[in-house]
């Protein structure tokens, strides 16, 4: 973890702003990641991504589970105003009324047909018998949640999804497999989510869906938006 | 308009059309891709009159064989690793420089430079006007992960049309010569062409500042080796003996070109072009915007150090670095008598 050292105020705003390398800037949250960081993240990838208008030297922030990394041109931004800039982003995101929790109604779920266990979802067993319980309980289970797009990143259009019940939440496989096929739903630490493409990962795959979460040529090209709620629909189709 | 320019005979072992890469994309999690080294493929575009960041293509190990079209004459520019470019059955074509081609010549890069041992791993090659391609989020460069960009996201095959959108005027240009002088102001050697002295048995030296994790001076006493499974998306180190503790897990946060992640395993992934937008390992520093180059010149088998340096030194060898190109690119623009024709090396 990050020393307090470079801090702002030590009062409402516990984040450090740390130079990444010489043309970057990580903002970290001290409190432990979760929805409520992943969310304030997005805030202030947002009030950055805005003052992008005036400084064209920043660069597009990248927000994660409870930090947001300032990419800047070093050669026209000093790290002294990146870091000034990055200040005033977290004030701001701090000063906008919440939104997302109480107040304003809810968007629609968005809802991921689901094809669990079998060879769609080759660790089924595998987690029901590390919880004790039946394969059917742990299907019940992750498709009764609602789950919040906490943020995007590892392949394109994967969103980690937060709000896993506690009741399964796994660690990462021991050995990692060399390809996932696109589509699969897999569970890791307290997060859940779909490999959007064929690749390798580590994720306990306990489902499969056909829906297309990343198309570089639609208009969103991800189907997943950090804020939005998603819900696993189960099917059988065999 | 368009030019078809060459037929693809062999692809290669790895060969994709980059340019400058998807800057604004990281929040969906798209690599930013990209040329792996942005020195050699923005001097191969300025030695045929282009943008430094055309679209171009970039070739690893062992390159492709690339037969003219019929009616087709081009200038191509040859810049990084000396791959053995030649015209079958005919000369050698030299790294840093632009070559004439006639139609129905082959160009094959078989990855034998023969005396001049080379110890990088990726050229390029640029065509006036750049490669042609679709722009997919921004950028003509091959997204290999997600199978997007470039030739449909898939490296080169036997086959395929490599075309320009040239105009047929500016097809062939004056045959020229990258000044030396420039590219020797870059000290750990991004060089126009791999000098003849550079080989395995030299350490190469990828400048890091440190930090967030602790462990970077441990790791830079160490002697390590690019491993084999290193590729677009990271350079994976290897050594007899990995420190302990050095490496673990954090937050998934994002991760800029140049990380070093120490995995549980202590070895350290190096992030490439093609790094993914986040990682979860520890990270001890990022190497410095200048050394990119080397960085994408590793190949598996090379020696590396890793050199703690600090903010000063980086951003004075980034300057340099723009430096010597702006002045490569006005030599080169007065030898050609382009005038205005190279754009400004500005951003």
């Amino acid at each position: 973890m990050a020393e307090p050292k470079a801090s702002g105020p030590a009062t409402s705003e516990p984040a450090t702003f740390l130079p990444m390398g010489d043309a970057g800037l990580l903002i970290s949250f001290a409190e432990k990641p979760g929805a409520a960081t992943a969310e304030r993240a997005q805030s202030v990838a947002a009030a950055i991504d805005r003052a992008r208008t005036r400084i064209p030297a920043l660069g597009r922030p990248v927000p994660a589970s409870a930090s947001v990394l300032v990419p800047f041109d070093p050669l026209e931004l000093a790290l002294e105003d990146a870091i000034g800039l990055a200040r005033s982003a977290v004030t701001d995101a701090g000063a906008k009324p919440e939104t997302a929790d109480g107040g304003a109604e809810e968007p629609p779920a968005i809802e991921i047909q689901v094809r669990y266990g079998g060879a769609d979802g080759p660790d089924l067993d595998a987690v029901a018998e590390l919880h004790a319980m039946r394969p059917e309980d742990v299907v019940e289970l992750h498709a009764s949640a609602r789950y919040r797009v906490l943020f995007l990143g590892f392949a394109p259009g994967f969103g980690y999804l937060g709000g896993l019940p506690a009741a399964l939440v796994t660690p990462r496989r021991d050995r990692p497999r060399e390809r996932v096929p696109a589509g699969s739903v897999g569970i890791a630490g307290e997060h859940t989510g779909v490999y959007p493409l064929a690749m390798p990962g580590g994720w306990h795959l306990i489902g499969r869906t056909d829906i297309a979460l990343f198309d570089p040529h639609r208009p969103h090209p991800a189907l997943l938006r950090p804020g939005a709620t998603v819900r696993f629909v189960p099917v059988i189709d065999r | 308009m368009t030019a078809a320019l060459f037929d693809v005979l062999e692809g290669g072992l790895l060969t994709t059309i980059q340019d400058r890469g998807r800057l604004d994309w990281a929040h969906l999690g798209v690599p930013e891709s990209g040329a792996a080294d942005p020195w050699s493929s923005a001097v191969a575009n300025l030695l045929v009159g282009n943008d430094l960041m055309a679209a171009v293509l970039e070739m690893t190990l062992v390159g492709p064989v690339l037969a003219v079209r019929p009616g087709v004459a081009v200038s191509v520019g040859l810049a990084g690793a000396d791959l053995g470019a030649r015209i079958r059955g005919g000369r050698r074509l030299a790294a840093g420089r632009s070559h004439r081609l006639a139609p129905g010549d082959v160009l094959e890069l078989t990855g034998d430079a023969g005396d001049r041992r080379t110890s990088g791993a990726r050229a390029y090659l640029a065509v006036p006007d750049g490669i042609d391609a679709p722009i997919v989020l921004g950028s003509r460069s091959t997204c290999l992960a997600a199978g997007f960009g470039g030739l449909d996201g898939r490296p080169l095959r036997s086959g395929d049309l490599i075309s320009s959108g040239t105009s047929a005027s500016r097809i062939v240009g004056p045959e020229l010569v990258w000044p030396d002088d420039e590219a020797r102001v870059l000290r750990t050697g991004p060089t126009a062409s791999d000098s003849p002295g550079a080989h395995e048995a030299e350490p190469r030296t990828l400048r890091v500042i440190g930090g967030p994790a602790h462990g970077l001076e441990r790791l830079a006493e160490i002697d390590w080796r690019v491993g084999a499974a290193s590729d677009r998306v990271g350079a994976r180190l290897e050594a007899d003996h990995v420190p302990d503790g050095i490496g673990g897990e954090i937050a998934t946060q994002g991760v800029p070109w140049g990380t070093i992640q120490i995995p549980p395993d202590g070895r350290p992934i190096i992030l490439g072009a093609d790094h993914q937008s986040t990682g979860g390992y520890r990270i001890v520093g990022v190497v410095i915007s200048a050394d990119r180059p080397v960085l994408g010149q590793l190949r598996p088998g090379a020696r590396v150090r890793l050199a703690p340096t600090d903010r000063a030194t980086a951003l004075a060898a980034l300057r340099a670095q723009q430096d010597a190109l702006l002045a490569g690119a006005a030599a080169i623009r007065d030898a050609a008598g382009w005038g205005a024709l190279v754009d400004s090396a500005g951003g």
